[in-house]
């Protein structure tokens, strides 16, 4: 008996070894699939199934007309010759850019460089510092929505969970009760609070600014710098706070309520255990597996930000810079922030899967022994 | 017997709030248990065994009132002690409780082992080690293998969660252990194996038993005494040998009568009715109107009546004035 533990131990550990080697080889082959078919249906439908390439062949043949008429080499050309020139500059375009291939062989081409992250150039658009990478563009713009979302949402995350554990310890009290009352007003938007703040904070008691994210010229000093970033972000800030807060005090409240008459949570009170404990590990510790969940996916959906939100609030984040993609049919950055996102995404879930089996010994067993 | 007994309940009554008024699910409960005593609280659903249980150990709904009467253990009131008090003092320190639904009574995600000992770790200030060691030797006790003190509960059979829970409630060597419906849930064999541990327990701790349970053939086994309940109310207390020997209440009578028996020809009958609601209870006595021996007497509530020595009965039959 006791010489053979020790085997049947590193024997356990190697089945439980090649049991995760099998379990992670699956997860990652199937988001991956995932991502795959969600990237796909995104370059389907920002090409409009390759209608697109309609609008952007007429616009190459403009382009090339303009080009070729305004241009004074060419001035005493005849009119054949700048034909065959135009016809000419134009077989190169379609041939740089493939046009001359079905839609559907290119697609999977796009697919392909979709997929490496090879996120191409854009068609119209450039970052500020000029560069028309769609990397760079989505880059540039990405701290100015994480900053603003980012703090909102980490507020309104702690904020909330934290009161809603102290509300369902005073379950049926007053406060309770006007916090439930509150909920409702989750209904509007954030945005639609942000016009009203901005109606009362900017211009009938101009205390903040109504929009962008820093005073124009910049300050220089970087605590100046700071300062109007802050002084900036109070209203839009404000805004989300608002429109979120009530309801997810209210949902909170309600998932620790259920989790709060489990019979162990009982069974712990009558033990004698301290409150603070008590809610510790017989509420939070149990409950933890969709208190990340929920949090992980806050944090990735940071990434889309909020489109009217940072219109309302003239906010240079990725949200504007979705909403002026969409408007200028610029593809290639409309389907590398998909891209993006869409990576994030699986990233999380993959990580999901491991913290579960961390944080819930009843995820562990499940196909292992079994 | 020198000094009090280890527990008394005096005209205890607790009352839960609901929509048509309060509902009295303990009304006017007197009972006592002493050392190294087994008590069994029978009785059938809805009678107001449980919230009995749960008023000692103060583990009651949000919309449970107030409890009031009192509730002394060694002869001291513990029913107005502050929360915090009643918490350091009372709780898994004089008494422990096994809860109905044992299965659910572990948490989920902490180690069997370190749930066993935490009373230990809590109100004895004990080391994690010493009190592993200890929660190890009530898993012996409760005869479960120790290696099962680093399994999580979902890795436990239903027999071994409700051993362990067991176990938890005998770690801090409490006075008095409370078993609420303790083998409801578990199959017969297991219900016997798990009574014979708390036999042996008993015999070998000296620790006393309340034992809430609607199964006449379990109470049976383990108990000194007997109390019966019927509908917020105690109606009948007294020895196990004279309640089930000679029951003097005509609900106990009838319930004995309702038990299917080997070796008797007469197939078992059940009492015709039901109890009444708790909300608005008859103000004579609660079993009259399914009672065959009801008499106008009846229609005035019935006090608590002297059978025997330490053998009490709600019931006009058995006052010095009444018909028998």
């Amino acid at each position: 008996m006791a010489s053979a533990a020790p085997v049947s131990r590193t024997a356990s550990l190697l089945r439980d070894l090649r049991y995760l080697g099998v379990f992670t080889a699956k997860r990652v082959i199937a988001l991956l699939l995932t991502v795959l078919v969600g990237v796909y249906l995104t370059i389907l439908i920002a090409n409009m199934g390759g209608q697109v390439d309609e609008l952007r062949m007429a616009q190459i043949q403009g382009e090339v007309a303009e080009q070729v008429r305004g241009d004074p080499a060419f001035q005493d050309l005849d009119s054949e010759e700048r034909e065959e020139l135009m016809q000419r500059q134009i077989d190169l375009e379609v041939e740089r850019l493939r046009l001359d291939e079905p839609f559907i062989l290119r697609s999977f081409d796009y697919l392909r460089a979709a997929m490496t992250l090879d996120l191409g150039r854009a068609e119209q658009m450039h970052s500020d510092a000029g560069s028309r990478q769609v990397y760079n563009i989505i880059v540039e713009r990405l701290p100015a929505t994480l900053l603003l979302f980012g703090t909102a949402n980490l507020l309104v995350f702690f904020v909330s969970v934290f009161a809603a554990l102290s509300l369902s310890r005073r379950y049926g009290s007053r406060l309770d009760q006007s916090v439930i009352g509150l909920a409702p007003t989750s209904a509007a938007p954030a945005w639609f609070y942000g016009i009203f703040l901005i109606l009362i904070f900017a211009f009938i008691l101009p205390l903040l600014p109504s929009g962008g994210m820093v005073s124009v010229p910049p300050p220089e000093d970087p605590w100046a710098y700071a300062a109007s970033v802050i002084r900036h972000m109070a209203l839009p800030l404000a805004a989300m706070f608002i429109a979120q807060i009530f309801i997810s005090i209210y949902s909170w409240r309600t998932f620790f309520l259920i989790h709060s008459s489990e019979d162990y949570v009982e069974m712990a009170r009558a033990k004698g255990l301290p409150d603070a404990l008590v809610e510790q590990r017989y509420i939070l510790r149990p409950t933890l597996s969709p208190i990340v969940t929920s949090f992980l996916l806050m944090l990735i959906g940071l990434w889309s930000g909020a489109i009217i939100l940072e219109q309302v609030f003239n906010w240079p984040g990725l949200g504007t810079l979705l909403f002026e993609a969409i408007g200028h049919r610029d593809t290639p950055v409309i389907i590398g922030s998909v891209v993006i996102f869409a990576y994030l995404l699986a990233v999380t879930v993959f990580l999901l899967d491991f913290l579960y089996a961390i944080l819930d010994p009843r995820v562990r067993i499940d196909g292992g022994q079994r | 017997m020198a000094g009090p007994p280890l527990l008394e309940i005096e005209d205890l009554r607790l009352g839960y709030a609901t929509e048509r008024g309060t509902l009295w699910a303990v009304d006017g409960v007197n009972l006592e248990v002493r050392r190294n005593e087994a008590l069994t609280v029978l009785g059938e659903s809805g009678c107001g065994k449980s919230s009995l249980a749960r008023t000692l150990l103060r583990t009651l709904p949000r919309n449970a009132r107030t409890p009031s009467g009192q509730i002394r253990l060694d002869g001291r009131e513990v029913l107005g002690l502050p929360e915090e008090r009643f918490r350091r003092e009372v709780r898994w320190v004089r008494i422990a409780l096994v809860m109905q639904a044992a299965m659910n009574a572990l948490n989920p995600v902490v180690r069997v082992g370190e749930q066993v000992a935490e009373p230990l770790r809590v109100h004895q200030r004990m080391g994690r080690r010493e009190a592993q060691r200890r929660a190890a030797a009530a898993f012996e006790e409760v005869g479960i293998a120790t290696d099962f003190l680093r399994r999580y509960p979902h890795e436990l059979s239903g027999g071994m969660r409700q051993r362990a829970v067991l176990a938890m409630a005998l770690v801090t060597e409490p006075d008095l252990v409370i078993l609420d419906e303790p083998t409801s849930a578990l199959d017969v064999l297991t219900q016997a194996s798990i009574m014979n541990v708390l036999k042996r327990i008993k015999a070998e701790r000296g620790v006393s038993f309340i034992l809430i349970t609607h199964d006449i053939a379990t109470s049976s086994e383990l108990a000194d005494r007997v109390a019966l309940m019927y509908a917020g109310q105690v109606v009948e207390t007294a020895s196990a040998e004279a309640f089930f020997g000679d029951p003097a209440h005509p609900y106990s009578r009838l319930l004995m009568d309702s038990v299917p028996r080997l070796h008797q020809e007469q197939p078992p009958r059940a009492i015709p009715g039901r109890p009444p609601s708790l909300l608005e209870p008859p103000t004579g006595c609660r079993f009259a109107d399914r009672c065959p021996k009801a008499y106008e007497r009846c229609a005035e509530p019935p006090p608590e009546v002297a059978y025997d020595t330490r053998h009490r009965v709600r019931c006009w039959l058995h006052h010095p004035g009444g018909r028998r």
